[in-house]
């Protein structure tokens, strides 16, 4: 199968996934013969109504923000791992996670209902750190990298746990699946926050697919055909940094998509960043709208933080890798 | 003669505040091969590093088609002057014809697909480099000889009026060895390039090149053709080898380098 057939039937696995999320759930009001009357005829009946708004209201803003967090994700490790080539590098060795969880826990300690600005804000803050202990030796280096990210990561994690202690057991719980990240309860706002910038970030990293070509083949020979390094590390690592602080400000903490959907998609289509990018965004999404609907269906009565699931995948993955290469 | 591809007028350059070339100035006219030799850590990658603003000029000035180094643009300085880095492994999964169509970047769109032109150059670029077998092979699955002259093939494939190799037959067998030599110049003599060419086999380069540039500690100690760089007192100082002579190859007449024991 060559690697166009080979994205096309990955689209096609996304999008029935994403079908399949939004009709499972804990009401049965959106199986897919209903799904499929109110597509084509629209809320007829009051139990279309009530479907209608369970789709409109829940469903569809869930999966729409798990897919749109996945392709962010995936977009964010995907440019990590080709302008430090490495393929261990992802998104959260910038301190973002970190960052984040600090920033929204200060908030909910400071009695803020919201925590998307203050989350996004300790993203960035934690991560602008990061890069800035490591500007002048950023090319290629990604020890230095991740020591600062771990560092810093670590230091607001000691403030986080040191916060939490302030806080009463039962917000402790929605505390719990805030940092694990979770998609419950989320709904349009944050679909809009994040959905652009993934659209856009897809757009923006396609358009540098053939640079990213050259520059995860070497920084010195991507220089010597015409592209201009630093600019685009710095750029990547920006971008790659917005997208995963958005992701964390909106969803939580979402451990390992950002490292696996890229080495899966290569396996599907290759190493040429023309139909990686593509294919690991649509890993991503996969990724992200399968662990959800796993956290939501695993167990009845009861849901888990998805990064739980893609903890428990990465972990399979990456076993799965270790065996291979021995 | 023709106007020089290549100026370089009292180049000074290093690392980190340490100079390890100064005062270097030559020209390099189109159809030219002109062989760098010189002992380990006498400047060779240095003067390469230099000439493709990898590392910045400490003083004088390089010229490049004319235009000062230090004002072209990255893809422009790419169009004019093309580089086969040493050897490094292959990071990434692509297969041959896909990496050298990569040297075809500067000559492209962002986002434009290859044109005929642009696989053009990369399939002559492979036939020269005899790569036809392998185009469909990963990069990852090759020997370093054939790894080394898929790098030359991207370089070819760029179509410069100017080439700067670093050591590009460094890990070939004989027969390739001398193949790529004889492919220098004949690029130089029918296709008009100009080649700067790094090299650490004296023979093959007193051979093949025009003319040759001799560094040494403290810089340029020879430029002129192999019978006037290749001076056996000059090359025993500058290698540091007492038991280095310089014969005649009987079949070419050129100058060559043997070992007295």
């Amino acid at each position: 199968m060559n690697p166009a057939a080979r994205l096309l039937a990955l689209t096609t696995a996304t999008a029935a996934l994403m079908v399949m999320a939004i009709s499972f759930g804990p009401t049965d009001l959106l199986d897919f013969a209903s799904l499929w009357k109110l597509t084509t005829q629209g809320a007829i009946n009051p139990d279309l109504e009530r479907a209608a708004l369970v789709l409109g209201e829940l469903r569809l803003p869930r999966v729409l923000l798990a897919a749109a967090a996945g392709a962010s994700l995936a977009l964010g490790g995907l440019l990590l791992q080709a302008v430090f080539r490495n393929p261990l590098a992802e998104p959260y060795l910038l301190g973002l996670s970190s960052g984040g969880a600090l920033g929204a826990v200060t908030a909910l300690a400071a009695g803020a209902t919201s925590v998307i600005w203050p989350a996004l804000a300790g993203s960035l803050i934690v991560s602008a750190l990061v890069l800035l202990l490591c500007r002048r030796r950023m090319a290629s280096d990604l020890p230095s990298l991740l020591l600062a990210g771990v560092a810093l990561g670590a230091l607001a994690q000691s403030f986080t746990t040191a916060l939490i202690l302030r806080f009463d057991p039962g917000a402790l719980r929605s505390i719990l699946f805030w940092l694990m990240g979770s998609f419950a309860g989320r709904g349009w706002p944050e679909v809009s926050l994040l959905l652009p910038v993934a659209v856009i970030g897809l757009i923006i990293v396609w358009i540098l697919h053939r640079p990213l070509d050259l520059i995860a083949l070497g920084g010195e020979s991507a220089h010597h055909l015409g592209v201009r390094v630093n600019a685009l590390q710095i750029g990547s690592i920006t971008l790659a940094a917005t997208l995963a602080a958005l992701t964390v400000a909106t969803c939580g903490t979402i451990g390992f998509i950002g490292l696996m959907a890229p080495h899966l998609a290569r396996h599907v289509v290759g190493s040429t960043h023309g139909n990686l990018v593509p294919a690991s965004v649509l890993m991503g999404m996969i990724l992200a709208v399968g662990s959800d609907l796993a956290a939501r269906t695993i167990l009845s009565g009861t849901e888990l933080p998805v990064g739980v699931i893609t903890g428990a995948i990465g972990c399979v993955f990456f076993l799965a890798l270790l065996t291979k290469k021995s | 003669m023709n106007t020089p591809i290549l100026q370089v007028r009292n180049l000074r350059s290093g690392y980190h505040g340490c100079e390890v070339l100064d005062n270097i100035s030559f020209d390099l006219h189109p159809g030219e091969v002109l062989g760098v030799v010189g002992p380990n850590g006498s400047g060779k990658s240095t003067l390469l590093k230099t000439l493709t603003a990898l590392l910045p000029l400490l003083g004088g000035s390089v010229h490049i088609g004319g235009q000062d180094l230090n004002k072209l643009g990255a893809r422009e300085r790419a169009r004019l002057c093309a580089v086969q880095p040493q050897v490094e492994a292959p990071a990434l999964d692509f297969t041959v014809r896909e990496f050298v169509l990569l040297g075809r970047h500067p000559h492209r769109s962002l986002l434009g697909l290859a044109a005929p032109a642009d696989h053009h150059s990369t399939i002559e670029a492979m036939e020269w480099c005899d790569l036809q077998p392998l185009a469909a092979r990963s990069i990852r699955s090759l020997s370093t000889g054939e790894w080394q002259r898929t790098l030359l093939a991207r370089a070819l494939a760029q179509n410069t009026p100017l080439l700067l190799l670093d050591e590009p037959a460094a890990h070939l067998d004989p027969g390739h060895r001398y193949d790529t030599h004889l492919l220098l110049q004949k690029l130089a003599q029918k296709k008009n390039r100009a080649v700067l060419c790094i090299s650490h086999d004296l023979n093959l380069a007193a051979e093949f090149c025009d003319r040759l540039m001799l560094l040494g500690r403290g810089g340029l100690r020879s430029l002129g053709t192999p019978p006037e760089v290749l001076q056996e007192k000059l090359l025993q100082e500058v290698f540091a080898c007492s038991a280095l002579r310089v014969t005649t190859n009987p079949h070419t007449g050129h100058p060559g380098v043997v070992f007295a024991r």
